[in-house]
């Protein structure tokens, strides 16, 4: 699991950043982002010399002044709970858009956004679509692009997908 | 004869996850940990991290769990041979021992680089100063 997963897996749990500076601060990691930046809870700080002492109720730190996190031993076992629970969710979701997703709506002129509608499995393949205008209808009507079968571009098992000018 | 063309290919740390590092952050501090993750900065996930400080001919752990470390923190890591390990001329010693004599050689350094910086300010140079007890 990526690093960033991991911290965000961590959140609500006691963890430990230490900064570049080397002052550290100890408290429930409330909220991160992905830039590491971090919003903690009842914290304690520390200066780099270990001799003051801060509490702080809450805080917030900005990712790029991070050395490190230490986070407690628990959190490798939660993380591996969650990708279970995500292999199962995704599993779940996979026949989003597959069956009857008619592009009908695309005929001709301006074809915009037609990745995201053709469901799970095509996503990857209709984000490709945005910039191949290679479109249907609209500008370019080229007897040979006919015949849903060719659709590279439309993904899943889309319907009848595209502007099919019979 | 072998040939002696080289191939390049990109490099990753995909190689390393699971195995045993050795990683140096840019304040001198030596970890040595497993491997988990990391991403396309370089920020890894160690877990059974130890932090290990080095003093003459000897060296003390400190037990430290799970590490996230910023990638732009670290300036090099190394996988760790356990073969070779158990070879080293280096004497593992109790921890509390180690961090005194750190504590000492650390004053005594700051002292040195103090009269050094006022000197050089003296004869009329510019000396750059480490922000953060960064080493590099």
């Amino acid at each position: 699991m990526l690093p960033l997963s991991l911290l965000n897996t961590s959140q609500t749990h006691p963890i430990l950043v230490e900064l570049k500076n080397g002052e550290t601060f100890n408290g429930h990691l409330v909220n991160c982002d992905n830039w590491m930046n971090l919003t903690l809870r009842e914290v304690i700080q520390t200066s780099s010399d270990g001799d003051r002492f801060w509490r702080l109720t809450e805080c917030y730190i900005r990712g790029n002044t991070i050395k490190y996190l230490r986070v407690p031993d628990e959190i490798i076992d939660m993380v591996k709970e969650d990708a279970a629970k995500q292999r199962v969710a995704g599993g779940r979701n996979s026949n989003r858009g597959g069956a009857g997703h008619n592009g009908g709506d695309q005929r001709g002129g301006h074809h915009s956004h037609q990745g995201g509608e053709r469901g799970g499995r095509g996503g990857g393949r209709g984000g490709r679509g945005d910039y191949n205008k290679t479109g249907r209808g609209g500008y370019n009507n080229s007897g040979g692009d006919r015949g849903g079968r060719g659709g590279g571009m439309r993904g899943g098992r889309g319907g009848r997908g595209g502007a099919n000018q019979a | 004869m072998d040939s002696f063309q080289i191939f390049t290919t990109s490099t990753s740390l995909v190689d390393s996850v699971d195995k045993k590092l050795l990683v140096v952050l840019r304040d001198g501090r030596k970890l040595i940990g497993i491997l988990r993750s990391f991403d396309q900065f370089a920020n890894l996930v160690l877990q059974d991290t130890i932090e290990r400080i080095y003093v003459a001919d000897t060296y003390g752990d400190i037990p430290r769990g799970i590490f996230i470390i910023r990638g732009e923190n670290v300036v090099l890591l190394g996988e760790i041979d356990e073969e070779k390990e158990d070879e080293s001329p280096l004497r593992q010693v109790p921890v509390e021992d180690v961090l005194q004599i750190q504590r000492e050689e650390m004053e005594a350094k700051v002292k040195r680089e103090k009269t050094k910086h006022r000197m050089l300010s003296d004869q009329g140079f510019s000396v750059d100063v480490a922000e953060f007890g960064e080493l590099y």
